[in-house]
């Protein structure tokens, strides 16, 4: 994403989701990985640990089977249950009935001969002969947990070496992913740039020498014909602003100042005089005086702009435009055809059009919002399909 | 009614004990080996109470070579027992006597 960034493109909301959701997912199934390691990790420590402590407890099993075979021989006289203080030990015959224990534990493995339970460590030895009947002779030790606290500062500090070396790999995969994506925006950027910077003369050409013919001196039928050529450039003018501001946008430096727009509203509305009466569309007005915003003006006469050649070009033939101005708010009201609910909310995505019979790239709202964004403007939009379009733009 | 149930309860250890010491211990102070070293030899072997109680019967009821405990020597000098005459219900009451007077069970301290 930061590469897109650099190359000034801003990835619309899906693909923001769509990346976030690889990247969950991607993690998810890393943590999964490294929990499942971690857990075979445990067990081997585990396992490793019993293995070192089988064999002190061989020695603790054969001295205690002494002492019960001596018993076993003796059982008249000796009848002292063995007590040592390094462990403690149960008997069990071949039924698996208790005949003797001093074990904390009542629940025996019988199918595992060293196991740990209740933080204890259980050994099972059977003697070679039964003495006073025992088939099985459990031994059990407190484990001390040294063994435990290593492993789990081992899968805390390699679980995490890991996840963040895998975090790296997923971050590399998404550039990966996204190289085709980027490099198709790359060119349609690259294309916009061209031809915008090639437009550049011949537009500025034919819209500053309309403006210097006197029109006063023309008879009607060329006065037509230079309106209509005045209304073509204004709005190849415009267009050409709007893909100079897209592809330049990050590069502008702001020149905010306490702006009237009253007076800015009030002179757009002028400049799309010619456009609005070719649909022979009534502006109705009602602008509160010297109404000012700290804003830059280039970037506030573009968001007008957007919004007036919308409310004309989205409009309809003897349609109205109702413009409202107020301390903290502008609402440009047009009739048209609207817009259906489920579009408003992906209107203001860069190449989304939703009526195609009128031209356009789709760029205009786009950079309604990123103006709106960068001065923390609301926008609203409410439609009324085939009757009306109202944007409200509150600060 | 009490008094009548303590003496039924008492006459029936009596008869039991009788069964036992009629019939095993007369035999048996006839060898040098106690009935109590003889339980342990089988404990040794058979670990626990139904294992034992069930290679005793077999063996009282068919005493063979094969069958017994006791090592070569012990059968030279001795031979191998009798079959036992009594009924299977009375050996098993009297094998039952023999495991609860030597068990190790509730014994060790």
């Amino acid at each position: 994403m930061l590469v897109l960034k650099s190359l000034d493109i801003d990835l619309i909301k899906k693909e923001k989701k769509t990346l976030f959701s690889f990247f969950a997912l991607y993690s998810f199934l890393t943590i999964i990985i490294i929990t499942t390691i971690s857990f075979l990790y445990y067990n081997f420590q585990k396992d490793l640990m019993l293995q070192e402590k089988r064999v002190l407890l061989e020695d603790y099993s054969n001295d205690f089977i002494t002492i019960i075979k001596y018993m076993h021989l003796n059982f008249e006289t000796q009848k002292d249950y063995p007590r040592d203080g390094r462990f403690e030990s149960a008997i069990y015959d071949s039924d698996k009935i208790q005949i003797f224990s001093t074990l904390s534990s009542k629940e025996i493995q019988f199918d595992k001969s060293i196991y740990l339970s209740d933080n204890k460590i259980h050994f099972i030895n059977q003697p070679e002969s039964y003495y006073l009947g025992s088939k099985y002779i459990i031994i059990e030790i407190n484990d001390d947990k040294l063994w435990l606290i290593k492993v789990k500062r081992n899968i805390l500090l390699y679980g995490s070496l890991a996840f963040i070396f895998m975090t790296f790999i997923g971050y590399f995969l998404l550039q990966l992913f996204l190289k085709p994506l980027k490099d198709a925006l790359y060119l349609l950027d690259r294309f916009i740039k061209d031809t915008t910077h090639e437009l550049n003369t011949p537009v500025s050409t034919i819209v500053t020498n309309i403006e210097m013919i006197d029109k006063n001196i023309l008879d009607e039928k060329l006065l037509k014909k230079i309106n209509r050529i005045d209304i073509g450039a204004k709005t190849i003018s415009n267009i050409y602003q709007d893909l100079t501001y897209l592809t330049l946008n990050n590069k502008i430096i702001s020149q905010n100042e306490n702006l009237n727009i009253t007076e800015i509203i009030k002179q757009r509305i002028e400049y799309f005089k010619t456009l609005s009466n070719i649909k022979k569309i009534k502006i109705n007005t009602i602008l509160e005086n010297n109404t000012t915003l700290y804003i830059d003006k280039i970037k506030f006469s573009k968001l007008i702009d957007n919004l007036l050649s919308n409310a004309i070009k989205y409009n309809i033939i003897n349609g109205t435009i109702d413009i409202l101005l107020t301390k903290n708010s502008i609402i440009i009201k047009n009739t048209g055809r609207g817009i259906k609910k489920e579009q408003i909310d992906k209107m203001f995505d860069r190449y989304s059009r939703f009526d195609k019979s009128v031209g356009g790239f789709g760029i205009g709202l786009n950079i309604v919002s990123m103006i709106a964004k960068e001065y923390n403007l609301s926008i609203k939009i409410n439609s009324i399909e085939n009757q009306e379009t109202k944007v409200v733009i509150t600060w | 009614m009490v008094k009548k149930i303590i003496l039924f309860l008492l006459m029936s250890n009596i008869l039991l004990a009788d069964l036992y010491q009629t019939n095993c211990i007369p035999c048996h102070n006839k060898i040098d080996v106690t009935l109590e070293k003889l339980f342990f030899r089988y404990l040794l072997k058979y670990s626990s109470e139904k294992n034992m109680k069930n290679s005793l019967t077999e063996y009282l009821k068919n005493p063979t070579i094969d069958t017994t405990v006791m090592p070569e020597a012990f059968i030279k000098r001795y031979g191998i027992k009798r079959k036992t005459t009594l009924k299977d219900e009375e050996l098993q009451k009297a094998i039952n006597i023999y495991w609860e007077k030597y068990k190790v069970f509730g014994k060790l301290k």
